[in-house]
């Protein structure tokens, strides 16, 4: 039996259609590039070459897996400390409503925050304090919007479980902070799971603060990248190269993530 | 009731240090003629720097050309991601494979968005004109005129992703029944969709605006990337000219000013909106 197709749906197939070549296209030119000899850059239109790891050579030796090695620690970092108070902050805001919507107004309102804003006191603290040849400036900077993003999505998975659940463990006798941590966080676990990859991409992903307030001999990705684009001249090739280096973890995780984070903001994080 | 404050203090705590303190002491330099190339104790000029900023014909343009970059780009981020969502919904073969690949662009880093993109519309080296000029068309991305509409485009194409993830999640948490019972009543698929689908997806409609508009104020790779504020102050976004006021000219008093103006636009439009909803859901 052949299925009639609607208009409706043959409409649906070809926007999907259309949306994912306008996503993948611009990043397998940029592959393609990242192989391409500087002649061959010359012409957009080329797509069989002769390939060459010339480019790959060169982003390697400019060091670009330490870069992503101390962003990946940087992010860790930002990570581990997120949820741990992430998770805490948010279970009071859920389950007792503490602060009231005013705590659920602040977190927002710290999304709000323009990074121009907190970079230059701690640029200056950064140096009053001579940490500015350490990476913790670019952690409590990446913590000021982490934290709050991670906090918000948590807060919609502590709603989705059940109060009933911690009166009950109240009842056989563990404490409220025994409660939570045996009995509700193993709960919203995947939801966690979920938040702090995002959470890690949204570190990882950040160039404005690592810009300014990283070593700059000991860059972090993002500007590492930058950089084949500003002070060299512009290396199409190697920043080709450096742009997947960047790109493919990346993707690889959100596959990973894109079901729980669905999960999760249709379990309340969208709502006031 | 200490318990709940015992579990808030962690998140109080470090918010207060790497949000509050820089807050605080971003609000005095905004009041003092600071700059990073002078020692010594900068001076209280009060609110010299603001007078300053608000007569600043820089400033205003920044302004205008970032409401106009968020305007094209979220409006555009709306239409394409509910369609988007709306057709991921029904979607069945390759379910998650379809929708991780959509989802894909946001993950990645704004500034190998901002140089890929540099990279395929430039004039000579890109594909995308010499496509374009087989065809007979030629469209300079970044020349004057285009440069804002080409870099709203880029945050299209990146966030259009984050739109589609959030009204996934709200078109799946939406009741089955009042789709069923209009099925049933035999409405069409526009009319179950402007008068069922549509006013439940408001709420989750109107915070993923909220959020995109927001971060597209900050916009700031993608002009790094670029354009660099060109050509002229073209694309001069608030964000980036208050990097160049703070960084490359030094002048960090000025460009605290500047922020906090924003701030203070946006909490306003902020606090309206929140009224608002809050009195929505109060019915």
């Amino acid at each position: 039996m052949i299925r009639r197709l609607s208009p409706w749906s043959v409409a649906r197939a070809l926007l999907l259609g259309v949306a994912a070549l306008t996503v993948t296209l611009p990043l397998l030119w940029v592959a393609l590039a990242s192989f391409k000899s500087p002649a061959q850059l010359n012409d957009p239109g080329l797509v069989i070459f002769n390939p060459n790891l010339a480019n790959w050579a060169r982003v390697l030796e400019a060091g670009i897996l330490e870069s992503a090695g101390r962003s990946a620690m940087v992010a860790a970092v930002t990570v581990a400390i997120s949820v741990v108070a992430g998770s805490m902050g948010a279970y009071a805001i859920s389950a007792y409503k503490a602060g009231g919507s005013a705590t659920r107004f602040g977190i927002l309102a710290a999304q709000v925050l323009p990074p121009a804003v907190l970079v230059f006191p701690f640029l200056t603290m950064a140096y009053a304090l001579r940490l500015d040849t350490t990476y913790v400036p670019v952690i409590f900077a990446h913590l000021s919007f982490v934290l709050p993003v991670i906090t918000w999505f948590l807060i919609g998975f502590f709603d989705a479980v059940p109060r009933s659940l911690e009166e009950q463990a109240r009842v056989d006798g563990f404490s409220r902070f025994a409660a939570f941590r045996l009995v509700v966080l193993p709960q919203v676990l995947p939801g966690i799971g979920a938040a702090a990859i995002f959470g890690f991409t949204l570190s990882w992903n950040d160039m404005f603060y690592g810009l300014i307030l990283a070593p700059t001999q000991e860059t972090i990705l993002p500007v590492a990248i930058a950089a084949f684009n500003t002070f060299r001249g512009v290396e199409l090739g190697a920043m080709s190269a450096a742009i997947i280096i960047a790109v493919v973890p990346v993707v690889i995780a959100s596959f990973f993530i894109q079901r729980r984070l669905v999960q999760g903001i249709s379990g309340g994080a969208v709502k006031f | 009731m200490t318990f709940r404050w015992a579990m808030l203090a962690p998140v109080l705590t470090i918010t207060g240090v790497a949000v509050g303190f820089p807050l605080g002491y971003a609000l005095y330099l905004s009041l003092t003629d600071y700059r990073l190339t002078s020692r010594g104790a900068p001076d209280f000029v009060g609110l010299e720097n603001y007078v300053f900023v608000l007569t600043d014909p820089r400033m205003w343009n920044a302004f205008s050309n970032t409401a106009v970059y968020v305007i094209v780009a979220v409006a555009l981020q709306t239409v394409l991601g509910l369609a988007i969502a709306l057709a991921l919904q029904k979607q069945q073969w390759a379910r998650d494979l379809t929708r991780a690949m959509l989802l894909a662009p946001m993950f990645i880093t704004p500034i190998a968005v901002g140089l890929t993109f540099r990279f395929l519309l430039n004039d000579q080296l890109g594909a995308i004109p010499a496509a374009l000029r087989t065809i007979g068309i030629s469209y300079d991305f970044f020349g004057p005129g285009n440069a804002m509409i080409t870099l709203a485009l880029i945050d299209v194409w990146q966030w259009t992703p984050f739109m589609v993830l959030l009204l996934l999640a709200g078109l799946e948490s939406i009741p089955r029944q009042p789709l069923e019972a209009a099925r049933v009543d035999g409405a069409s698929a526009w009319y179950t969709f402007r008068r069922v689908v549509l006013p439940l997806l408001t709420p989750v409609l109107t915070v993923a605006v909220l959020l995109r508009s927001l971060d597209a104020l900050k916009v700031f790779e993608y002009v790094y990337a670029t354009t660099r504020g060109g050509p002229g102050t073209e694309t001069e976004t608030i964000q980036y000219f208050t990097y160049q006021t703070g960084i490359q000219f030094f002048r960090l008093g000025e460009a605290s000013a500047v922020a906090f103006v924003l701030l203070a636009i946006v909490m306003t439009l902020i606090a309206i909106l929140f009224r608002r909803l809050q009195r929505s859901s109060a019915r």
